[in-house]
């Protein structure tokens, strides 16, 4: 397993420009996938194209949420998504492995206070909204361009808020936080899974 | 996010202000290759958030990607190869 783990690290861990957070989440990121290509891919070596396919990117996408180790939402609501699944749900506990920091029933909880209370925000705003209406009058034109930039902010918030791991549940300010770091690690992810994919073809 | 009043975070206990909130966008819009040519003040906030939501389905794309194609890389290995026996190895 050492000997692995350092070739890989020589094709990969090659940036000396990157942050050293992202060269040791790199380092994480290899390990665990490795680990998990192991667990999934050796069982069965007659397994098709697609089946495979979907085999590396499930251990590509839990080794880099495993690697966070629970310090970010997007990792754990990522987590807690891949169970949902039930066919998944026991090689996602098997990817995990006995020393997870995951935990399934706080980032479930997270997600139902979470729900209830837009819910009761919502509720809450309906009410209002009634007898606002009625002395509401029409807004001067100076406050249209606001009233288009806030909708065109509104909106892609929406967007973003489904491209993010648990972006539903998050608030704004929250909401760009996770997205800063989930680009980080999707970009670990892509340079890592590139260096294997060019070496494989080199060797090929 | 263009008003000037400061938000309530989850727990309620702090505001989160509109400052600290354009903050963490020019952030973001310094890791987005798209908007990060273009000088810091001139990108809204709207056009921040479009080509993070852009960015971020290129990544994901890029992933699904790189699946397909080691997945492919894979399963046309020669399996006598010497080749075959270091990867197989490496990952297998």
């Amino acid at each position: 397993m050492y000997t692995k783990l350092s070739m890989l690290n020589f094709f990969v861990v090659g940036n000396i420009k990157m942050h050293t957070s992202s060269k040791q989440l790199k380092k994480d990121f290899i390990k665990k996938w490795v680990k998990g290509l192991e667990i999934c891919c050796s069982s069965n070596k007659k397994m098709d194209v697609m089946e495979r396919k979907k085999k590396i990117k499930l251990c590509a996408d839990i080794a880099l949420a495993s690697a966070k180790n629970a310090t970010t939402s997007w990792s754990n609501a990522l987590i807690y998504n891949a169970k949902k699944d039930d066919e998944n749900a026991i090689l996602v506990d098997n990817l995990l492995g006995p020393e997870s920091r995951f935990n399934s029933q706080r980032t479930a909880h997270q997600m139902i206070t979470f729900h209830k209370r837009v819910r009761s925000k919502r509720i809450l705003k309906k009410s209002c909204t009634v007898s606002q209406r009625m002395k509401k009058a029409s807004p001067p034109a100076s406050n249209l361009a606001t009233c288009i930039a806030k909708r065109l902010v509104k909106k892609r918030t929406q967007v973003l808020k489904k491209l993010v791991p648990g972006g539903e549940a998050m608030d704004e300010y929250s909401l760009i936080k996770e997205a800063l770091d989930y680009i980080l690690s999707l970009r670990v992810q892509v340079d890592v899974m590139r260096s294997l994919a060019n070496a494989t073809e080199v060797l090929d | 996010m263009s008003s000037r009043r400061s938000r309530q975070s989850s727990n309620g206990a702090s505001r989160i202000t509109d400052d600290q909130i354009i903050q963490l966008l020019s952030k973001l819009q310094q890791l987005v290759p798209e908007i990060r040519n273009r000088r810091s003040n001139k990108a809204s906030a709207s056009k921040v958030l479009q080509e993070t939501c852009n960015y971020v389905r290129s990544l994901h794309r890029e992933v699904d990607d790189l699946s397909d194609r080691l997945s492919h890389l894979l399963s046309t290995i020669d399996a006598e190869s010497p080749e075959a026996s270091i990867i197989q190895s490496l990952i297998m």
